[in-house]
């Protein structure tokens, strides 16, 4: 089975440093990171590929520094990676985003594709849907699990909020791995290795994709932020217990639950 | 800068990659007898708190010093570096 | 794996990495093994380094992540509400400040820009051994051989004390490093603290910093922000009845060094520990396949006024690379081929300094000195400095403000100090 993973050079939001004065996330000096979620995703290709043979790419849409992203990902298993990058890619919304991106993967061998949940630095959750679509294939998220049943057919098993649900789908397919839903693997040596004696990780600009320039980046984004507003503050009382034991502060906790009506026993 | 800030806002300025896994095993059970406990004062993070009698570990905020390796008098610190280039990420060390 | 490397460097900190970039231009087949997700992403320090013995290593040392050039030196003695301080201008630098994660990475740099192969996310589980011979590295299962390991691991020495190969480390031979790193522009650093473009001040604070415990204080001014931290020997924080945090807060809040930091705001908080007893020394820092260099074989040099690390833990990976090509050409990486480092290490600076300074440990573990001494000399300058009427003489105002200390501990404490340092 021939994987895409798609994956997103992310700041490492465990930095919540916010400006006091303007309310936002100061990003700058903060390293970025592969999206957490995709982590799950390549995890979920790898064991795929693990069982039933084929290859793993994963491919992202970032500036150069993404490589350190794309290294750590054929660190992980992946046999190839594919950075696109160029300036007319910029400021790109979901639209244009998940259209380079299916353009792109259109360009590959795959038999399916998968994506994370949903970013930490964003959150919107469009892209899995939206590749799907351009891709016209079917498209399952909140995937947990998945098994290749033969026949050109998977299984994968998807979480609700009190439920799992289970599906076979026929490939291609799309797939967004649930948050938490695996132990994502640990690099090994020897592929990392790989990516210094060969020129493993591919760079594609504007040239080889040949997309048009108005479907891309900013001037293929359509989503104008009109307004960003902020949570009015809640007040809070701030009590701090000081309990002996962890039973004595279960018991605390709820009693003051009870009493600020926020606890029905 | 001129008034106090508690060590937890403090340490939100650093980058961190946290491993679902910890690097850091502390067994607690051999704390329970242990009347220095310098760990709670002197782990800069302040993973070691006293909850009643016990002391409570949490490896996330770990700054990969080694202190409680060394203090520690009885032997409940099992420590090892994260893996796979998780843990703390210096910017300014 | 298939690969065959002719060493294995164990860490990208300054050791490791001067030891690769020194190899890889020897023509040597290097492997730089990094456990951070970048280079320098694991490495903090106080602030300086002293900058001659890494011009002899790297000739290009000016393109070098340098934030300020060293002009001012200040000691200071705090004792509550007053201090006294030493201060020295020399425009002359021979120390820079930087930081560590920036200058790691420019090293590391070097190296792979000379020939070696660095990797990074990777933490090594172990050495491996056939027979008491180093062999090479584990890392998860795979196994990875040289002709000989270079083991830069840092001062935290899982891989020796896991070969059997280092004693683990005491509380009474290290010291617990904690730094805030502290926004501030570098108009406002230069006008604070009197200083031109590029020019900066190491600031080392003893006393009261560290509520009279053995240890003590430095500010270190970068570009653009300001290094603020502590140190405290760990047998005698122990004794510390508040978190140690707590006391850096109180030393960035007192009222002598709030006007310095007025308007800054943190950006990281670190912690170290410090090599401090020359117990810590490797009394043989090679073996059979295997150097150690910087933190792991113990080469730092905390004098009181002063720090010394980064330079010696170069310079002794410089030296490794150089006993790797003697052992090379000989065809011998046994403990007797290896041994041409020692001799090495014996002849140079590194060495020399640290056994000059032997005696300094004991001193800097003294709590009168840290106590007793800078409450004593603040109520002499205030005798001498703060009267009224009458002028008090030299030993008028001295006898006033020694107290409890006698004659004679005070000429004997002299004297350990001068003999000491």
């Amino acid at each position: 089975m021939d994987i895409v993973v798609c994956i997103k050079w992310v700041p490492n939001t465990t930095s919540v440093n916010i400006d006091q004065k303007t309310g936002t996330l100061i990003r700058s000096g903060v390293p970025s990171v592969i999206n957490p979620h995709d982590l799950h995703a390549l995890e979920i290709a790898l064991t795929l590929k693990d069982r039933f043979g084929g290859s793993v790419t994963a491919i992202t849409m970032a500036p150069p520094s993404a490589k350190l992203g794309l290294e750590h990902a054929i660190g992980m298993g992946c046999d190839r990676a594919i950075l696109l990058t160029d300036m007319v890619y910029a400021g790109a919304d979901t639209l244009a985003t998940s259209y380079t991106l299916a353009k792109t993967i259109s360009k590959l061998k795959f038999d399916l594709i998968l994506v994370g949940q949903e970013t930490v630095d964003s959150s919107t959750a469009h892209i899995g849907a939206q590749v799907a679509s351009w891709l016209h294939i079917p498209y399952l998220y909140y995937v947990v699990d998945v098994n290749y049943l033969g026949d050109g057919k998977i299984w994968a098993k998807r979480l609700l909020e009190d439920a799992y649900e289970e599906y076979e789908l026929t490939l291609p397919a799309l797939l967004a791995a649930a948050m938490h839903s695996t132990h994502p693997r640990r690099v090994k040596l020897s592929y990392k290795l790989r990516c210094k004696s060969e020129q493993i990780i591919e760079v594609w600009s504007n040239k080889t994709l040949g997309l048009e320039a108005n479907c891309v980046g900013l001037k293929g984004s359509p989503t104008i932020v009109r307004k960003t507003s902020f949570v009015p503050e809640v007040p809070r009382k701030k009590i701090v217990c000081k309990p002996k034991d962890v039973e004595q502060a279960a018991e605390w906790l709820i009693k003051r639950l009870i009493e600020e009506r926020l606890l029905k026993i | 800068m001129n008034k106090p800030i508690r060590l937890e806002d403090i340490l939100l300025n650093n980058v961190w990659d946290v491993d679902y896994e910890p690097h850091i095993k502390v067994d607690s059970e051999k704390c329970v007898n242990c009347d220095v406990k310098s760990c709670i004062n002197l782990c800069p993070a302040g993973c070691f708190t006293l909850l009643g009698a016990k002391i409570v570990f949490s490896y996330e905020g770990c700054l990969e010093c080694g202190t409680c390796r060394i203090i520690c008098p009885r032997n409940a610190v099992q420590w090892d570096y994260p893996v796979s280039g998780k843990g703390i990420h210096y910017r300014f060390g | 794996m298939s690969r065959h490397f002719d060493a294995i460097v164990v860490g990208a900190g300054p050791a490791g990495s001067t030891a690769a970039y020194t190899l890889a231009k020897k023509g040597f087949k290097v492997l730089l093994l990094e456990r951070g997700r970048v280079v320098g992403s694991k490495n903090i320090f106080g602030g300086r380094v002293y900058s001659r013995p890494l011009e002899e290593i790297y000739p290009n040392l000016k393109e070098a992540p340098i934030q300020r050039w060293v002009v001012k030196e200040r000691l200071s003695l705090i004792h509550v509400e007053s201090n006294i301080s030493l201060d020295y201008e020399c425009r002359d630098g021979r120390s820079f400040i930087c930081y560590l994660s920036e200058l790691a990475s420019w090293m590391a740099k070097q190296a792979e820009d000379a020939g070696s192969t660095v990797v990074t996310e990777i933490t090594v589980d172990s050495l491996v051994q056939k027979n008491g011979f180093v062999k090479g590295v584990k890392v998860g299962d795979e196994v990875v051989e040289a002709d000989a390991v270079i083991d830069c691991e840092g001062v935290n020495r899982l891989l020796l004390e896991k070969a059997g190969l280092a004693e683990e480390l005491r509380t009474d031979q290290v010291a617990l490093g904690v730094k805030e790193t502290l926004k501030l522009g570098s108009a406002e650093i230069e006008s604070r603290f009197g200083l031109g473009e590029k020019e900066g001040l190491s600031w080392i604070m003893l006393g009261d910093v560290t509520e009279g415990l053995p240890g003590g204080a430095f500010l270190y001014t970068n570009s653009a922000a300001i290094s603020l931290g502590l140190v405290l020997m760990l047998n005698t924080a122990k004794a510390l009845n508040e978190h140690v945090s707590r006391l850096l807060e109180r030393l960035r809040l007192s009222p002598f060094l709030s006007r310095y930091l007025k308007d800054s705001s943190i950006v990281e908080y670190s912690a170290h520990l410090i090599p401090e007893a020359s117990s810590v020394m490797l009394s043989r820092p090679y073996s059979d396949g295997l150097l150690v260099a910087g933190d792991a074989a113990g080469y730092l040099l905390n004098l009181g006024y002063t720090y010394r690390g980064v330079d010696f833990a170069a310079y002794s990976g410089y030296l490794a690379a150089q006993a790797f090509e003697k052992a090379h050409a000989q065809g011998d990486f046994s403990k007797k081929g290896l041994e041409c480092y020692g001799k090495m290490l014996k002849e140079s600076f590194v060495l020399k300094q640290m056994l000059k300074f032997k005696g300094i440990h004991n001193l800097l573990n003294d709590r009168t000195l840290f106590s007793e001494y800078p409450r004593m000399l603040s109520n002499l300058a205030r005798e001498l400095f703060s009267f009224d009427y009458e002028t008090p003489t030299l030993i008028e105002a001295l006898k006033r403000s020694k107290k409890n200390i006698s004659w004679l501990k005070l000429l004997l404490d002299g004297f350990k100090v001068i003999r000491s340092i």
